[in-house]
């Protein structure tokens, strides 16, 4: 493996609760440089600012790559993404309105690609009646059950605060495991869609400067729902450190991402054992009930990654010094 | 006759005409591309100059077959080797025998392999069915002992899975180490060979797309074609297969069917099913302005939609109590296709534009969602004689046709289910009780339904006879009467595979049955239909057909 596997996000969920809404939130919203898959049969719904060429196949978009369809086939759209010019950083999969988000998410397990999160989308006003629908009942909540990051949007719709609690704790109980965080038009912030901005990958970090507050261990607000912490690596850290802060995350966890040198638990007791040459990178990750730790490439021919790891918590929920604490356990 | 022009007049041994008002004749006039009538010699040789063809004097002559349900791949797939569970004859005429063991598959496959050439060449092969090999699974390690080191795949007869080999699985980089779910392990938890679904398919990479790009060439629509001759058919549908909104696809259909010698005339459905333009209103446009341009051969005005999957896959959506025995893991009901509440304004545009509408519903729910959607188009938009179609039409109750007929709606019904999965339907996917009454002929016709049977070839083989020899006697395959009370007779099933067939498309008014003025399209058959055991229906010889007038020999070899 040369290069940094692709990230893959899939975005799912019933018709008309703003699965379109949120690719061009994302597209408007995020610097990083993403391609778009779309599995419905109904029209491409890019909005027209962000479509610099339109073809009968495919869409070019403001940020150079390109959107496109499943119709032959996602290896198919794979290809014409690749030959497009502008390598994408990021690919954006939004399912059809009745589609399985855990069929889609298959995909991402393309050579070359990872899945990084299956987003799902529900309407604060209709998602109830839906789940209990004579016809899609099982569909919806079969969506709702695949979903890493559920998403409640309209919430604007609901007339009292209680209401949507009420709706957020059903929800959360039918996708279990998942996060759940609230929207209107679709408007999540885009840290907590894509992953923490300070860890998100390499390749796209380098690029740019590091956004303000993240350079070190720190803290500030995503959004006023959210607030995120980062910490910045300066040694390899034990395998069964990393392991327990993944297996122990608490809900109120919205995402983490990391790249970390992690060393074998053989070494970890001897700090001299502790050199870069014996350390293994890895990305690491949560989000809603997934977390995952995958082997990273790195390139000897540039310079170093920034390690460090960063996550997004729901306001107020955690210390601000929570996650550099679960990095540096007593013992 | 307006003119002088010398006509030809076929005695036959009888002919049939699907006409109730002359039922029978001894001979057939054809001028031209169309029939200048029915009755004796002596009364058709009274309009004129003419001359008199022997050659299907011991025939027997019957409209030509109507397909109003199959697929043009049906024609691309015989570029790969044949290895379903049941006999089936090529383009070509050749007859493959079934492979109803493993080791039947694998020896074929060793043949394919032995007879190829070119050593890099991957070797291609479809219509495997598992369900039929219960015991053992077919998996790569099989595979790899007469494949060596040529990468081979299988697509399964259900298009949803496929097998591959060691050698193309190092080549497509499938290791331990993959994590997708369309990897099949074994027992030992290595990948098997086996991909499931589109996901898992794609990780074959060139080899699954040539299989699929080979369905668009010329040569598999001449074999589409030819396949229709030999088991006589005049007319095929292509239900949802082509992108017409592609030009070179278009125009590779206009190519093909302007050449006199094409044996068939082809009805392409529009369709949203792959992407494209899927504005269903610029759709229904572009589908009005092609039957404006559509020729003798070439035509359009239906069009495809699907609602759910498929029986067998456990995929159509079936009303509760849902599936008889799904596989462990099965999350209890099929999937949609397309949103059951979306499909109203789906169907609106074309039932607007004049077209007719046929929808895949294999399942009782999704013909709910149809019928349901065309109740509230007709709301909407009053018109009378639209004829939307129900296709597959299998689990369709009692009340779902009375209500069809109601609202002017047609059945296409896939009675080959009966004869190719019945015993699985009956043990496994729905259970006796509603396997006895899927496939419904017997209810379409006391509730008044026009209703046409189909083969959806490529997935059965197509070809009327046997079709309608599956309505008639409803045996499976292994040799068991399945819902004797849905049976219908010979003399109807007939009716279904000729005139119902082209009332659905509409085209009842050109072809469909012999009578004056109407297209001259036969199907000629070595024996008489309503004469032999009803058992005996699909083991008659055709001797080909007659398209527009020109007799077309069946390419039959059994070397």
């Amino acid at each position: 493996m040369s290069t940094p596997r692709l990230p893959v996000t899939v975005v799912g969920g019933y018709l008309g609760a703003g699965k379109t809404t949120l690719v061009n939130h994302v597209l408007r919203s995020s610097d990083e440089r993403i391609a778009v898959i779309v599995n419905d049969f109904g029209e491409i719904s890019i909005d027209e600012d962000l479509i610099v060429a339109a073809d009968s196949d495919k869409l070019t978009l403001a940020n150079g790559c390109i959107c496109c369809t499943l119709a032959d086939g996602f290896a198919a759209a794979l290809m014409q993404i690749r030959s497009a010019g502008t390598l994408p950083q990021r690919l954006l999969i939004e399912a059809s309105g009745v589609a399985d988000p855990t069929q889609i998410a298959a995909y991402g397990h393309t050579p070359g690609l990872r899945l990084d999160a299956v987003v799902v989308m529900a309407d604060a006003e209709q998602v109830r009646r839906q789940a209990d629908d004579r016809w899609v009942a099982d569909t919806v909540r079969m969506q709702l059950a695949a979903a890493d990051l559920l998403v409640v949007n309209k919430i604007d719709l609901l007339d009292d605060a209680r209401k949507a609690d009420d709706l957020c704790d059903w929800l959360a109980g039918l996708s279990a495991g998942a996060t759940v965080v609230r929207a209107s038009r679709a408007a999540v912030p885009i840290d907590v869609l894509l992953g923490p901005r300070s860890a998100r990958d390499t390749a796209s970090a380098r690029e740019r400067p590091a956004p303000e507050g993240a350079a070190a261990p720190g803290w500030h607000a995503v959004e006023d729902l959210f607030e995120s912490q980062t910490v910045v690596l300066k040694a390899p850290i034990g395998m069964p450190v990393i392991e327990a802060l993944l297996a122990n995350l608490p809900d109120a966890v919205v995402r983490l991402k990391g790249l970390v040198q992690a060393v074998p638990p053989a070494s970890e007791s001897d700090a001299n054992a502790r050199e870069t040459a014996d350390a293994t990178a890895y990305l690491i990750e949560a989000v809603g009930k997934r977390t995952s730790m995958t082997p990273h490439a790195t390139d000897p021919t540039q310079p170093p990654p920034r390690w460090a790891i960063s996550l997004i918590s729901h306001k107020g929920a955690l210390p601000p010094n929570w996650l550099q604490a679960r990095l540096r356990p007593d013992r | 006759m307006g003119t002088n022009e010398p006509f030809v007049i076929y005695p036959a041994r009888r002919v049939i005409t699907i006409n109730p008002a002359f039922p029978f004749g001894d001979a057939v006039a054809v001028a031209g591309d169309r029939i200048l009538g029915v009755g004796s010699t002596d009364e058709l040789a009274s309009w004129g100059e003419h001359r008199i063809d022997d050659c299907f004097a011991e025939h027997v002559i019957m409209p030509g077959f109507i397909e109003a349900h199959c697929h043009v791949m049906s024609g691309g797939l015989w570029n790969s080797t044949y290895v379903g569970f049941f006999d089936r004859r090529d383009p070509q005429g050749l007859l493959w025998p079934g492979c109803t063991s493993i080791d039947d598959v694998l020896e074929r496959l060793a043949k394919a392999a032995a007879d190829m050439t070119d050593d890099s060449q991957t070797l291609l092969a479809w219509g495997l069915d598992p369900i039929y090999f219960p015991g053992e699974r077919l998996v790569a390690s099989h595979l790899d002992t007469v494949t060596g080191d040529r990468p081979t795949l299988i697509l399964h007869a259900s298009g949803h899975l496929a097998t591959i080999n060691s050698a193309l699985m190092d080549r497509c980089g499938i290791d331990e180490t993959a994590t997708s779910p369309g990897v099949a392990r074994g027992a030992d938890g290595l990948p098997n060979g086996e991909l499931h679904e589109p996901a898992g398919m794609m990780l074959a990479g060139e080899a699954f797309a040539d299989m699929m790009k080979a369905n668009r060439t010329e040569q598999s629509r001449w074999r589409y074609a030819s396949e229709a001759r030999n088991a006589g058919h005049t007319l095929l549908t292509d239900l949802g297969t082509t992108q017409l909104w592609d030009p070179d696809q278009l125009s590779n259909w206009k190519k093909v069917t302007s050449d006199p010698a094409y044996p068939a005339r082809v009805m392409v459905a529009m369709s949203n099913l792959f992407g494209g333009t899927a504005d269903p209103a610029e759709l229904a446009e572009l589908c009005v302005q092609l039957k404006s341009e559509q020729t003798d051969k070439l035509r359009f005005g239906i069009v495809k939609l699907i609602l759910d999957g498929s029986i067998q896959g456990f995929t159509a959506r079936i009303s509760w109590p849902h599936y008889y025995k799904p596989p462990p893991g099965h999350i209890g009901n099929g999937m949609w296709l397309t949103a059951p509440d979306q499909m109203a304004d789906l169907v609106d545009p074309y039932h607007r534009a004049g077209l007719t509408v046929h929808c895949h519903c294999n399942g009782d729910e999704a013909t709910e969602a149809f019928v349901e959607a065309v109740e509230q188009v007709l709301e909407r938009c009053p018109r009378w004689d639209h004829r939307h179609t129900v296709q597959h039409c299998q689990l369709t109750t009692p009340d779902q046709y009375r209500r069809m007929a109601a609202l002017g709606m047609c059945a296409n019904i896939f009675s080959n289910h009966i004869y190719y999965w019945g015993d699985q339907h009956r043990d496994v996917t729905v259970g006796p009780e509603r396997a006895a009454r899927m496939d419904a002929c017997a209810t379409a016709l006391a509730s008044g339904v026009s209703f046409s049977i189909h083969s959806d070839s490529p997935i059965t083989p197509l070809g009327h006879l046997q079709t309608a020899w599956c309505a008639v006697n409803r045996v499976t395959a292994s040799g068991q009467v399945l819902g004797p009370d849905e049976r219908i007779g010979v003399p109807d099933a007939l009716r279904a595979i000729t005139i119902e067939a082209a009332r659905q498309i509409k085209m009842d008014g050109e072809i469909g049955s012999i009578e004056a003025g109407k297209l001259a399209d036969f199907a000629v058959l070595e024996d008489d239909p309503l004469a032999v055991d009803p058992m005996a229906l699909r083991d008659i010889g055709v001797w080909g057909t007659v398209l527009g007038g020109v007799p077309q020999p069946a390419q039959i070899s059994d070397s």
